[in-house]
């Protein structure tokens, strides 16, 4: 399986990424929190920006590789690609929940509210759902290849869904009333460019290394439950024979 | 058996099941029923309030009907194990998916049929003119609603907590027949032209276009045991 070895080799870089993660991230966080000027409307709110954006761009980059790792699961049906959905799935929500909720915090100086029924908004929090209901699914399977199986056919229909749920919501907001809120013309200097891109970045690094920590967590336990059962089979095989 | 007889047959076995048994669309009546009077007391709706408000409240019990038409369509297969036989019919699994996709369309529908006339009374609806246009909304969101409802359906009947599955799954996905059915029923029922709302039936007919045939090829994966 040529994807197992892939996934085997990268992993041995794994230290690098999260290194890498660990420098991107704090010096991002430096220039970002400090280094860079307040924001000419926003002031110092603008500062959540540089956790938000990277946030909300690898929440979605989680979405395409659970995606597309759902194809290769159902066209390949290699173990260790649906423990790499697994946990692609996990850490995606997780990433979504944050960007929403650091989105909230964003939301209430500079729109007045928490929460406001906006395309983006919608669809995006629509995604978590997916991504929730993708894992609970997950929890009411026993048998391991039906569960991978069954995960796999949920996020490919999610993936067909997302642009149309993307679009209908944008079609119903926009048809009821003109978007309310949007950002005013934020002037990309070097000055925002350059923390955002290394919070961008970190923030996949970081992405990057929980996913193979997360992954081959999956995959051991899941060794280990095969080598469970095989010794409690022998085990029972013995008692039998005496 | 071919393709066509194997679709043939399933509907067929559904509609005898439903005509001698009489349990699911019974339940999904009376329960839309209850829907509509617990709406009703939850907003105290005066004309222009219902005006407002019941195409949502329309598609919410339209919904929520469906999901137990649904739920039903793959539970009655697990006694004598009927899934297995389903499974191992010597033909590609995609008939037996359109077969009930055709059956559960006809159970949902009905119903909606059935119950249309009870929203007409209770909210004192005025819809002689667009009766029309409003059954082709109803056609075309059932259809969205069954093709994804009812490979959740097959999905959900082989694992455990199967009644809390079929629902958190299945709404999500159907986020934009929703949307899509209650604008499209909102402006007929507004009397208002055609063309100010037919992009919502757009949105329908590429949506049950899409989904029957990503539904149809992922059925394959969800039967294959």
């Amino acid at each position: 399986m040529i994807i197992h070895r892939v996934i085997r080799k990268v992993q041995r870089f794994q230290g690098w990424f999260g290194s890498g993660a660990a420098l991107c991230l704090i010096a991002g966080l430096y220039i970002g929190l400090v280094d860079s000027p307040p924001d000419y409307y926003q002031g110092e709110v603008v500062r959540i920006m540089y956790v938000h954006v990277p946030l909300a761009h690898t929440s979605l980059f989680a979405y395409i590789v659970l995606s597309v790792g759902s194809m290769w699961y159902l066209w390949k049906r290699d173990p260790i690609v649906d423990n790499m959905c697994h946990a692609v799935a996990a850490l995606g929500a997780i990433f979504t929940t944050l960007a929403l909720a650091t989105g909230m915090i964003w939301g209430k100086p500079t729109w007045n509210t928490w929460w406001t029924w906006d395309a983006r908004l919608t669809s995006y929090s629509v995604m978590l759902l997916i991504l929730i209901s993708y894992l609970m699914l997950r929890t009411f399977i026993d048998d391991h290849e039906k569960e991978a199986r069954y995960a796999a056919v949920l996020a490919i229909l999610g993936l067909v869904d997302l642009p149309i749920i993307h679009f209908s919501v944008e079609w119903w907001r926009t048809l009821h009333q003109p978007q309310s809120f949007s950002m005013r013309g934020v002037s990309m200097s070097s000055e925002i460019l350059i923390p955002l891109m290394c919070m961008s970045i970190g923030m996949s690094l970081l992405f990057s290394y929980m996913l193979m920590v997360r992954t081959q967590l999956l995959y051991l336990d899941r060794l280990l439950h095969a080598k469970k059962g095989r010794l409690l089979s022998q085990f029972h095989m013995s008692q039998s024979d005496s | 058996m071919t393709f066509f007889n194997v679709i043939r047959w399933i509907v067929w076995k559904d509609l005898v099941i439903e005509l001698r048994s009489r349990e699911t669309m019974s339940s999904m009546v009376f329960f839309a029923l209850i829907v509509i009077f617990i709406f009703s007391f939850s907003f105290s709706m005066d004309q222009q309030a219902a005006r407002e408000v019941i195409a949502g409240i329309i598609w919410v019990a339209f919904a929520f009907t469906g999901i137990i038409g649904l739920g039903k369509s793959f539970s009655t297969e697990l006694q004598n194990d009927c899934l297995e036989a389903l499974q191992m019919v010597p033909e590609s699994k995609g008939a037996i998916y359109l077969g009930k996709v055709v059956a559960n369309f006809l159970f949902i529908f009905v119903v909606e049929i059935l119950l249309f006339p009870m929203f007409v009374i209770f909210f004192n609806l005025d819809v002689v003119e667009e009766i029309s246009i409003l059954l082709l909304i109803f056609f075309l969101a059932t259809v969205g609603l069954s093709a994804v409802g009812t490979l959740f359906s097959a999905l959900t009947v082989q694992i455990r907590a199967r009644e809390v599955m079929l629902p958190i799954l299945l709404l999500p996905m159907v986020i934009p027949v929703m949307i899509a059915a209650v604008e499209a029923t909102k402006g007929a029922l507004n009397g208002d032209p055609l063309t100010m709302y037919s992009q919502w039936l757009e949105l329908l007919a590429i949506f049950d276009v899409i989904f029957t045939v990503v539904s149809f090829w992922l059925f394959e994966f969800v039967m294959d045991n």
